[in-house]
């Protein structure tokens, strides 16, 4: 009994440490580079795992994925520093599902100001 | 799910709590996450050793021995997880409406204690303070052991799988 369970807990753990099927960031978005030009509807939040926003394009209301808080902090973008309503120039990865409104960004342009959020994939 | 469930994210993110966590800072999500780890590595730390004991591994270390300092790091650890995870999901609870591994991974943490809380008022468990085990009660407590480590994983398993969706 105490073999059975012993072998069966091993496997167990071997499947629980296999590396993730999925993994935080880029494995479910595009490889190609989208441009979006929206209004602003929320501004940017540096709270939580990832820096967001919520642009509107159109009819539609894409939610931004930014960089983690520090890193999009470090590329000059603040909380407040964009406008509610104010018009952006959006680059970034859209998400594999073309249903879901969501874009890992890149680079925002406000006006004459550009932030490179991830320089290195420009 | 239920759009009970989605008020209920939308009342948590705009919390007081929530829009506490929100203003301290880009370092503090990262900061609570790693409490939230340390918490889940001294949980799940110490239940793995007990679990093994009850399983049959290390059978000459006595039992009342392994547990004492097992089950009061276990607390220790589980405390920290659950007072980290609540700030962490205050955050943006929103962005978690229609993630299914969130509704793995509570449930999993409910049967988790209901297991906890059945082990502890066995005949075995109390026993096992006072003297030997018979092999019955031995059994009991393996079935026991099992179920714990089937429970923390999916619990743990899910969790980790919520940032993935």
């Amino acid at each position: 009994m105490a073999w059975l369970f012993r072998t069966g807990l091993a496997a167990a753990l071997v499947f629980a440490a296999a590396p993730a099927f999925a993994h935080h960031g880029w494995g479910g978005q595009e490889e190609a580079v989208t441009t979006l030009n929206g209004t602003v509807v929320q501004g940017v939040s540096l709270a939580g795992p990832h820096a967001t926003m919520k642009i509107k394009v159109g009819n539609d209301v894409w939610d931004l994925t930014l960089a983690p808080p520090a890193r999009t902090e470090r590329s000059g973008l603040k909380e407040g520093l964009i406008p509610v309503g104010a018009t952006v120039t959006v680059r970034g990865n859209r998400n594999l599902d073309h249903a879901k409104h969501e874009m890992k960004t890149i680079y925002i342009k406000q006006g004459a100001t550009e932030y490179h959020v991830y320089p290195d994939r420009e | 799910m239920s759009s009970s469930l989605a008020h209920f994210f939308a009342w948590l993110e705009h919390s007081p709590l929530g829009a506490f966590v929100r203003s301290l800072g880009v370092w503090s999500y990262g900061v609570i996450n790693l409490v939230h780890i340390l918490g889940i590595i001294l949980l799940f730390g110490s239940i793995l050793i007990l679990d093994l004991r009850l399983l049959g591994a290390w059978r000459r270390i006595p039992l009342a021995t392994l547990s004492q300092p097992t089950t009061r790091m276990a607390q220790v650890g589980f405390v920290l997880a659950v007072c980290s995870g609540i700030p962490m999901l205050t955050v943006k609870t929103t962005d978690y409406i229609g993630n299914p591994f969130l509704l793995i991974k509570f449930p999993a943490i409910a049967l988790a204690l209901l297991n906890v809380w059945l082990v502890h008022r066995s005949t075995a468990w109390r026993a096992h303070w006072e003297r030997e085990l018979l092999p019955a009660e031995n059994r009991r407590l393996a079935w026991g052991a099992a179920l714990s480590l089937t429970f923390w994983l999916t619990a743990i398993t899910s969790g980790r799988m919520i940032g993935y969706w």
